[in-house]
């Protein structure tokens, strides 16, 4: 019981360890709205926080970095769909005037 | 004991679980980039993305990002069957969705007496379909959630393979968390 017990803390700890780093990077992102900075590199900070902050969760909440490559593959794939698919539209919705 | 991710999953189950997130990813992958698309080809959405409430947004994801942490609190205190603690765990995931949703309605109840609708412009309809479509994800969580939090509570979760379910449910609930944390800086922030 103790064992388990030793083993539920650390396990706890590690994922209460990434919520504090969602929270300060949820801080930090919000720090660089409110702050004086020309609109690029602001809107560069932002989604790079962002994008942290979801390999956090993807990593360590949904398990990710102990997957086997098929995981990977089925979450990979749709997103690359995606992009290609927004790619081809930029034609039609950014050029056409 | 020995506690690893294999002790209690249904490998078919899981990859059943990664597929349909799969899908979700293209919708809501395609969603953004057309966002992202329309507003770099059609400039002037500034004045109105000004006008939505991006304090309520922050708090919202503070929110999910909690209720996030609760769930995998949840699915650790089911791999060390500490029944009662993984039962409370759901329960608490469940209230911070409603609490998500609240805040989110009381967004709307504001912007919509404001005049703000989903005709009232681009910016409006995408923000109006990203975030409705994602309530409508957060609403399918919670009844997912209470839905295990009953059959914990029942004892019926435990029997077989079932605990397994809270994985997949933190799976599909931590997936509504990752694409909050991109909607939040694409409709407030940016």
């Amino acid at each position: 019981m103790k064992s388990n017990e030793l083993t539920a803390e650390s396990l706890d700890r590690s994922s209460i360890i990434i919520w504090m780093w969602l929270v300060g990077l949820l801080g930090a992102g919000m720090m660089v709205f409110t702050l004086p900075i020309p609109r690029i590199p602001t809107l560069l900070l932002i989604f790079g926080i962002a994008g942290f902050k979801a390999t956090l969760v993807l990593r360590d909440y949904m398990h990710l970095k102990g997957e086997k490559m098929l995981i990977y593959a089925i979450a990979l794939t749709p997103l690359l769909l995606a992009i290609a698919l927004a790619l081809v539209l930029i034609p039609d919705i950014v050029f056409r005037r | 004991m020995q506690v690893g991710y294999e002790t209690a999953l249904s490998p078919s189950g899981k990859l059943g679980v990664w597929w349909f997130i799969a899908s979700e990813i293209m919708v809501f992958g395609c969603l953004i980039g057309l966002y992202v698309l329309f507003r770099v080809a059609h400039g002037g959405w500034n004045d109105q993305a000004s006008h939505v409430n991006w304090r309520l947004g922050a708090i919202n994801t503070l929110v999910l990002v909690t209720s996030s942490l609760t769930m995998i609190l949840a699915f650790n205190a089911v791999r060390i069957e500490r029944r009662q603690r993984a039962a409370r765990f759901l329960l608490v995931t469940v209230l911070l969705g409603f609490t998500f949703l609240g805040i989110k309605s009381v967004e709307y109840t504001h912007e919509l007496g404001e005049g703000f609708t989903p005709a009232s412009g681009m910016f409006w309809s995408f923000y109006y379909i990203m975030t409705g479509l994602h309530g409508f994800h957060v609403l399918g969580g919670i009844i997912l959630n209470l839905t295990l939090y009953i059959t914990a509570v029942r004892g019926t979760l435990w029997s077989g393979n079932k605990s397994s379910r809270v994985e997949f449910a933190g799976l599909y609930w931590h997936f509504v968390d990752v694409v909050w944390i991109f909607l939040f800086p694409l409709l407030y922030l940016a």
